[in-house]
């Protein structure tokens, strides 16, 4: 029953982008959602391939040369949020929606490159691991980041009129929630933490800056007065 | 515009991931060595399958479900060290179906593992190994076994997976209805902690045993609801062992082989190497001839691993190191005797010394007359001091008395013991086809036949012949052929220089005609001495090579070495090439990989399934109650105002303030 497996953790990892954009009027924007992920897959696609070639050096190298590399990665990920939220123009979708789309959409295409492959090829072995359990439940985590993350860069870039107090929170949540991908290599690699228990703390944190954001959010609906 | 670029890159990304991935899929692949598969006059013998693709099962789960376990979809692995040879032998004699058999060795038993001592206790236990792998190995050559059998050594991977099934295989039994599940050790047994009807408050913490109960089945609260909390606390008993029954990982073992065909030609490769005597001028007549015979190949339960150091390995050195010695004596004319040396190293040895047979048919009439007597060396590598001669004339024939005694005075000086030991050769039966019908009959009947034969009885009455052995009755048809116990582990190399020693002083002296003189030819320390590094080399290298006649060809690596080892030590090298046998049919397909997997049942595939299909309409629910809630909140409030909001809700008390 490998292909079963397969099925199970496809559900897993790709369900929830499927509820989510059932259950939240995204309905409307379906071509510009289509555009929104061609672009995150090039800059997904451009960070996977540098990351792919930086993986030799990583192991030759001191760690903190790969905190480095990885610093890159996340500047990367913050210019393509900021172009997806700023540039694309959409027909009739709310500044609201609009950070849930792209959010989306990034998670989308992130758990699509970096988690297909290795699902297709390695569930349906006859071998049964955990592993491809707990990448769908990271793919989720990581959704919830996404998410966040692209609420906190609505909030910074095209919600004008914030609160004074809230603004360093915003810039600090942003900032954590956008190394959140360093952070957990370096608890993979640096601290030797094993996978279940680095995917546990992927999904606490995840609920954790999601409810901060959304409390954020929510702060900032309220005009200052 | 610039898809086509992005799509074309993570296709060809995702096709080096599917190929890089492929590689990896097992978590263990063992080398394993399959059963021998013939048939032995149209009788089909052995094991007759080689693919195999079932769960793993041990021995408990047979002693755990008792009769009525269906073990046709599983294979058994059975440690010979544990083995329980009653139940081998009714497993087999009974011809119960299996799905497959994977006997575990010892690694004292492998080919490539050198034994590095050990106590007296350790040998005591390697000889009851050895004996329960003789009785075993006599089991399944003789029987027809329509299942794929095979040998493999203990190791760590092997040792963990056995010990997992095990544990599986324990608490397998299925639940009845009273108990609810096997209780496992350690953990109390859920009908044990049953209390009674009133007591609830106790039935929290007993009840929650494992995770697994309490986070699926049994709901804990402080505050006992009568009936509702009983009915779930049930449930969570039966499904709790239940469930980690079923969760609980089993493995797969796998061996991808093909259909096992037949060898095509089965060859017989007799190698025979002449030394010529020193002929005296002007002496027409033919100089006599002394032959010495070794059988080099064999036959065991595992073609892939019947090395056999000692049947006949020990032979096949004894004889290389006499060819040896004598090359360095002939080659000085001076003292080249007057004697015709001729080595031969004949194959088909296990099915009744076929090579030897068609060698001596196919040898010139003249040179078969010339043979003064032929030596077979035949088992000479075991630690005991005590060999035999086994001639088929008469002991009072002069020139048997002639021959045991130069061995015996020999041996006097050596501090072994010969004794001769006189078989007749049974004449009832001469032709080898009627010898082979009376096998085939015995073995139809299930009995297995006592045909003694060694091989200087193919020489029968016409050329003197004896066959120096260790062992001091012939061994049966297909025994102590070089089998699955008999490897470098059990041979002892001092007792093959002996042996060498022996043979050769005695053929020196008769040669040179010193019988009765006290002299010393092959002396320790001489230039004709016994080289025990040769010995042990070729020991060694015969130790690692399996020498089943019909998976040898005639360029294979070891009829090379001993053609090119003969060619070095004798002056004309003969390789003759004939077909074994039409009696035996052989299959190919001696060993494979064994990939062990580690797989989840279906009820758990079922179980993950319900639970993300429940994850995801929680997921759903609550993102439509939250999004759908929030953004008619949130577009409210940014189309409208706050103010505006406010008011909605002031709007009544307003109208009552305006109204007053």
């Amino acid at each position: 029953m490998t292909m079963f497996h397969f099925l199970n953790c496809a559900i897993l990892t790709f369900g929830p982008h499927a509820v989510y954009y059932s259950a939240t009027p995204l309905s409307i924007i379906l071509t510009s959602f289509l555009q929104q992920i061609r672009l995150v897959c090039l800059a997904t696609f451009l960070k996977v391939s540098e990351s792919d070639s930086f993986d030799p050096y990583q192991v030759l190298f001191v760690q903190s040369l790969s905190g480095i590399v990885e610093s890159f990665d996340w500047v990367r990920r913050c210019c393509g949020l900021y172009f997806a939220l700023t540039q694309l123009t959409h027909r009739n979708i709310s500044q609201n929606h609009k950070f849930q789309a792209v959010g989306l959409g990034w998670a989308f295409a992130d758990s699509v490159l970096h988690r297909l492959a290795p699902l297709w090829v390695g569930a349906r072995g006859l071998e049964f691991t955990w592993d491809f359990v707990l990448q769908g439940l990271e793919a989720n985590a990581n959704l919830v980041l996404c998410l966040s993350l692209a609420a906190l860069g609505s909030l910074i870039w095209l919600r004008k009129n914030k609160p004074k107090t809230l603004i360093p929170i915003i810039y600090a949540c942003a900032g954590i929630v956008a190394t959140m991908p360093s952070i957990t290599s370096y608890l993979k690699r640096g601290l030797g933490w094993h996978f279940p228990k680095v995917v546990g703390f992927e999904l606490f944190t995840s609920l954790v800056m999601a409810f901060i954001s959304w409390q954020l959010f929510t702060a900032c609906q309220r005009p200052s007065n | 515009m610039f898809v086509e670029p992005v799509y074309s890159s993570l296709i060809t990304l995702l096709i080096i991931v599917v190929a890089c991935a492929e590689l990896c899929d097992a978590v263990t692949v063992v080398d394993v060595y399959r059963l021998v598969q013939y048939d032995l006059g149209g009788v089909p013998l052995g094991s007759r399958l080689a693919a195999l693709s079932h769960h793993a099962g041990s021995s408990l789960y047979l002693s755990s479900a008792g009769a009525a376990a269906d073990l046709s979809r599983t294979v058994l692995i059975l440690p010979v060290r544990e083995l329980n040879l009653t139940f081998i032998r009714d497993y087999i004699g009974q011809r119960k179906p299996l799905g497959g058999l994977l006997l575990l060795l010892p690694p004292v038993f492998s080919p490539q593992h050198s034994d590095s001592g050990g106590g007296a206790d350790q040998d005591s236990a390697k000889d009851l190994v050895k004996e329960v792998l003789i009785e075993v190995e006599r089991l399944l050559i003789h029987a027809n076994i329509p299942y794929p059998v095979y040998f493999g050594f203990e190791d760590e991977a092997v040792h963990a997976m056995l010990g997992d099934v095990k544990k599986n295989d324990i608490t397998g039994q299925p639940a009845t209805a009273t108990t609810g599940g096997q209780s496992e050790p350690g953990h109390p047994s859920p009908s044990d902690q049953r209390p009674p009807l009133g007591n609830f408050n106790n039935y929290a913490s007993k009840v929650q045993q494992s995770p697994l109960d309490s986070l699926l089945c049994v709901r804990l609260s402080d505050e006992p609801i009568a009936f509702g909390y009983q009915r779930w606390a049930l449930i969570g008993r039966r499904c709790g062992p239940w469930l980690r029954r079923r969760a609980a990982k089993s493995y797969k073992l796998v061996v991808a082989a093909p259909e096992p065909r037949k060898v095509a030609s089965p060859a017989i490769i007799n190698i025979q190497g002449w030394l010529p005597g020193l002929k005296a001028d002007g002496d027409s007549n033919q100089l006599p001839t002394i032959a010495i015979v070794a059988s080099y190949d064999t036959f065991g339960a595992a073609p892939a691993l019947s090395v056999g150091s000692d049947s006949n390995g020990s032979g096949v050195v004894a004889l290389l190191e006499i060819a040896r010695l004598f090359s360095i004596l002939y080659s000085n004319p001076k003292t080249r005797g007057r004697y015709n040396l001729l080595f031969v190293l004949t194959s088909g040895g296990p099915y009744n010394y076929n090579g030897t047979h068609k060698w001596l048919r196919s040898m010139d009439q003249r040179l078969r007359e010339t043979i003064d007597y032929a030596i077979c060396l035949n088992s000479i590598g075991s630690s005991s001091n005590e060999l035999w001669l086994h001639v088929s004339k008469p002991p009072e024939n002069a020139y048997i008395k002639q021959i045991f005694e130069g061995f015996s005075t020999v041996s006097e000086e050596l501090g072994l013991k010969v004794g001769l030991k006189h078989k007749k050769i049974n004449i009832s039966n001469p032709r080898e086809s009627q010898m082979l019908s009376f096998i085939c009959l015995a073995l139809r009947t299930g009995y297995v036949p006592i045909c003694m034969v060694w091989e200087h009885e193919q020489f029968s009455l016409r050329v003197t012949a004896a066959t120096l052995s260790e062992l001091s009755v012939a061994p049966d048809f297909l025994e102590s052929t070089g089998g699955l116990s008999d490897n470098r582990n059990f041979i002892n190399e001092a007792s093959i220089s002996r042996s060498v020693k022996l043979v050769a002083e005695s053929l020196a002296r008769h040669i040179y005609g010193q019988q009765g003189k006290s002299i010393d030819i092959f002396a320790d320390h001489s230039s004709l001495s016994i080289n025990p590094s040769y010995i042990r080399s070729w020991v060694e290298f015969l130790s690692t090579t399996p020498r089943v006649a019909p998976f040898l060809s005639k360029n294979d690596p070891l009829i090379v070495a001993l053609k090119k080892e003969l060619a070095d030590h004798t002056v004309e090298v003969n390789v003759q090439q004939e077909l074994l046998d039409g009696m035996f049919t052989f299959y190919d397909s001696t060993s494979g990989r064994l990939h062990i997997y580690q797989v989840a049942s279906v009820t758990f595939d079922l179980i993950l399934l319900l639970v993300l299909a429940s994850y995801l309409i929680v997921l759903f629910s609550f993102l439509v109650i939250l999004t759908r809630v929030i953004s008619m909140l949130a577009d409210y409030v940014f189309e409208q105002g706050l103010d505006d909001l406010i008011s909605l809700f002031r709007r009544p008390s307003s109208r009552k303030v305006k109204t007053a």
